[in-house]
């Protein structure tokens, strides 16, 4: 899955090539933390940054896999480089019924059960809300970036790239537990060659509770 | 309660393994449910289910076998083309295999946030927040609240639903809207045995085509009562050709709130008479909640108020005396229930009932309360132990006048049962 940004040998190429094509382009580090309204550390937003100087040089995309387990997405959000294939699995005993009707990936993977259908293929830029159309409360989202450079918080609130080529960035935050409208603005980074910069978001509005299908005591099954 | 069915058993089970190999394909989904158990009832009324005014389901010797057999099975035609198929098996004065719901479904894959499906045929209203299993059966109770027993008995549609859903306010908003709407045809005696018996506490589901014994009608001579004439009912049956409708609204906040409101009318008119049924206006309006409170406990709250009302005349050899007057019962009921699942497998569930009836509109028709305790035990994914409390005290001013009965009664019973499900469906 690539829910977390992973430098590798690809990243340690494209900063070669900078060098190579004589834009001197050194790695620089970068932690951005989230913070709800009242200050307290958000797990599971999706941070990117997109390059403004050069675009992005692309990497060979992995694969990555939405699992239906236990009737619900597993994750509940992905991020992934545009041009991922993203595999549909369902583990669970029942038939699910997949289908997005988002601007960036309509789709429907009609009932099945185990991995049947090849992988899909993501190739244009931003958020894919997933449904079920026989478990309504069935919820997951794609999100599709134009960069490599991206990661989900962990339970700190916090990304750390580690390797980044320098340059400036428009960083980026998204979670579904905001209204599109209440996201904050991109912000411009400016990553010195060897430098270590931080950045911080700070959410305004009041965010929605985590998505959450857990039953509890009741039953919130769609009743009959 | 019936002695347990072997021959019954028997063949389903050898129908079971016949089409087990063609149901394993993904578009079958299917439930076999076997529900045994002990039930000791204390109640000088006697019981419903034979024409008796208690208001529990089983007589007044302790019992023990099947109280229900219940096969659901849903075969997916398209992949948003359902048909639905509840059979029950009970044995009581309308026995053997009959169905109680039987629909289509259809679920067209949506193309905007807004989600909708259709429903076409015998089903449920969704009104009761209780009876969410399979076979509409309740998670937290062996026997439903006073509300959901009278739909489970009395209300059937046969006719077409509509349900549209959408979330509000954003993509991962946790707040959903509903409506649905129905129109449908039959279901015009409904309210017959609420006017006669009052309401009952208890899980047995009218099928489409039992005939249900009610309270015998008592026949007036010149120094009171000289008579009785008993009378089966058919409450789904159509007696007037005019459709009835039911329609709410819900709103949904992730998996802490739940709150629907709805109304039902079954327009029927109140001089219909056909088949040996008559027709019964009943109209309801009725809300629901559900909460999760803290320290995981659930609460759920139903509340039901209307009328139903009924030109009363009699027959003779199929000829309808001229109408007389006209007779118009107001009932209110309404249940708490709180309820907390242990480790996922141990579920307490406590609820209390009220309900009312009067007529005109000091007469009491039937008003009382229940108390109902329960534990549920899952000790596997098939099986299921519960043991059950219920205490009824109910009172009315003319059943001494009517039978020679005492105008207030208590009524007990304990219950003990075990659910074993087969098959494919959760």
């Amino acid at each position: 899955m690539l829910d977390r940004y992973r430098p590798g040998p690809v990243l340690m190429l494209t900063a070669l090539s900078g060098w190579v094509g004589g834009t001197v382009a050194y790695a620089a580090e970068l932690t951005v933390a989230v913070l709800d309204r009242s200050y307290e550390p958000v797990p599971q937003v999706a941070v990117y940054a997109v390059p403004e100087t050069t675009p992005a040089k692309m990497q060979t995309p992995h694969d990555a896999v939405i699992d239906q387990h236990d009737h619900a997405f597993v994750p509940h959000v992905l991020v992934v480089q545009i041009g991922t294939a993203v595999q549909f699995p369902n583990t669970d005993r029942v038939s699910h019924h997949v289908y997005s009707f988002s601007a960036a990936k309509r789709f429907e993977l009609p009932l099945y059960r185990g991995d049947v259908h090849p992988p899909m293929i993501f190739d244009e830029p931003g958020v894919v809300t997933l449904g079920c159309n026989i478990h309504d409360g069935m919820l997951g989202f794609i999100l599709v970036v134009e960069t490599p450079h991206f990661a989900l918080t962990d339970e700190r609130g916090e990304v750390h790239f580690d390797d980044l080529p320098s340059g400036t960035y428009s960083l980026n935050v998204w979670t579904p537990r905001l209204r599109g409208s209440s996201l904050p603005l991109p912000r411009t980074v400016k990553l010195e060659p060897g430098g270590n910069s931080r950045a911080r978001f700070a959410f305004e509005a009041k965010m929605f509770p985590p998505h959450d299908q857990r039953e509890g005591s009741l039953s919130w099954r769609d009743y009959r | 309660m019936a002695r347990l069915p072997i021959r019954a058993c028997l063949v389903a089970g050898l129908a079971v393994g016949l089409i087990c190999p063609l149901l394993a394909a993904d578009r079958h989904e299917w439930l076999l449910e076997f529900e045994l158990g002990y039930a000791s009832p204390a109640s000088e009324l006697g019981p419903w289910t034979e024409g008796q005014l208690g208001k529990l389901r089983f007589g007044t010797e302790a019992k023990l076998g099947a109280s229900r057999i219940l096969f659901d099975y849903q075969n997916r035609l398209r992949p948003t083309l359902w048909a639905n198929i509840t059979l029950d098996y009970v044995d009581d004065a309308s026995s053997g295999i009959d169905i109680t719901e039987a629909f289509i479904e259809w679920r067209p894959v949506p193309n905007s946030e807004l989600v909708q499906h259709w429903r076409f045929g015998a089903l449920y209203p969704k009104f009761s927040l209780e009876n969410g299993e399979r076979g509409w059966s309740s998670p937290f109770t062996t026997s439903f609240s006073a509300i959901n027993s009278w739909l489970g008995e009395e209300i059937r549609p046969l006719g077409a639903e509509w349900n549209l859903a959408r979330r509000v306010g954003g993509r991962g908003s946790p707040q959903a809207l509903g409506a649905f709407a129905g129109v449908f045809y039959g279901n015009d005696p409904a309210g017959t045995l609420l006017f006669w018996r009052g309401f009952a506490l208890h899980d047995r589901q009218t099928r489409l085509s039992d005939r249900l014994e009610r309270p015998p009608t008592p026949i007036f001579g010149a120094d009171g009562v000289s008579d009785y004439r008993s009378a089966t009912l058919k409450p789904f049956a159509e007696t007037d050709h005019r459709p009835g409708y039911y329609a709410g609204l819900d709103w949904r906040y992730a998996t802490r709130a739940l709150m629907r409101i709805g109304v039902y009318d079954n327009n029927a008119d109140p001089a219909s008479f056909s088949d040996g049924q008559w027709g019964w206006r009943t109209k309801f309006q009725h809300a629901a909640a559900q909460f999760s409170l803290p320290a995981g406990v659930g609460l759920v709250l139903q509340w039901l108020d209307g009328e139903t009302y009924w030109f009363i005349r009699t027959t003779t050899e199929g000829t309808l005396t001229p109408l007389s007057s006209l007779v118009k019962d107001e009932f209110e009921a309404r249940f708490a229930l709180l309820t907390k699942l242990f480790r996922n497998r141990h579920r307490l569930s406590l609820r209390y009932d009220r309900f009312d009836m009067s007529r005109n509109p000091d007469l009491n028709i039937d008003s009382g309360h229940a108390w109902t305790l329960a534990y549920r035990f899952d000790t596997a994914q098939r099986i299921a132990w519960s043991l059950e409390w219920l205490s009824i005290a109910s009172s009315r001013d003319l059943w001494t006048t009517f039978y020679g009965l005492p105008s207030s009664a208590r009524e007990r019973q304990l219950r003990m049962q075990m659910n074993l499900r087969l098959g494919t469906r959760r």
